[in-house]
């Protein structure tokens, strides 16, 4: 890996460090559960995101799985979460 | 010829993780600063797929040539995302509308208003 694209690839981490504060903020002060929801499903993309930067930055495959993963995991809780707002139940 | 092919797939990787991480601190400053929660959902549902489909798309390839095998799991997880990510943001925006969730004091029309029930918070009992 060229000294550029790991330059590139701290830097694209950076970014995705400060979104996750912002996420983080609205998590903590959201004012309902609904913001909490939206805002705990873009803070799990974007661990998914830096999952896959920092799989390049050590240029190993092991952790890629996680991705996936976690992906379906961040949509049950999501999908639990909605139903659970829409209906006072989950089932 | 090896040495531009190497030169051409870090260009294409660098280029999808940089736009991936525009569109996640785009996704990301919309939550922060839109009104209300209807608006907030309509930044994560479209600037947050195709921002982490962008970032997927950095390490599938990357590892393309080297392991096969990481490339095709790396496709499956962009097709995962881009069902899951707006099905979920539909799924909370049927809720909050459901649950009456209240509106940005400047929104002027509602055209589902009279298409769909809404249950206020006394008609169930929990929040």
């Amino acid at each position: 890996m060229s000294a550029g694209l790991q330059a590139v690839t701290q830097s694209c981490l950076a970014g995705l460090f400060v979104a996750a504060t912002l996420c983080l903020y609205r998590i903590i002060v959201g004012p309902r559960a609904a913001d909490r929801a939206v805002a705990f499903d873009t803070f799990s993309a974007v661990v998914v995101g830096m999952i896959c930067l920092l799989c390049i930055l050590w240029d190993s495959t092991l952790y890629f799985d996680a991705v996936w993963i976690l992906t379906l995991v961040g949509f049950l809780g999501t999908a639990a979460i909605a139903k659970y707002l829409a209906r006072g139940r989950v089932f | 010829m090896a040495d531009t092919i190497q030169v051409a797939r870090e260009m294409v990787v660098g280029a999808a993780m940089t736009s991936g991480t525009f569109f996640m601190v785009v996704t990301a400053i919309g939550l922060l600063r839109f009104p209300d929660v209807y608006c907030r959902m309509h930044a994560a549902g479209k600037a947050g797929t195709i921002g982490i489909a962008l970032l997927i798309l950095a390490p599938t390839v990357h590892f393309a040539a080297a392991e096969p095998f990481v490339a095709v799991r790396g496709i499956l997880a962009i097709v995962f995302q881009c069902l899951t990510t707006p099905g979920a943001t539909y799924l909370l925006a049927h809720a909050c509308y459901v649950r009456a969730y209240p509106t940005h004091r400047r929104t002027e029309i509602d055209e589902l208003e009279y298409w769909m029930p809404v249950y206020r918070d006394d008609e169930f009992g929990h929040e």
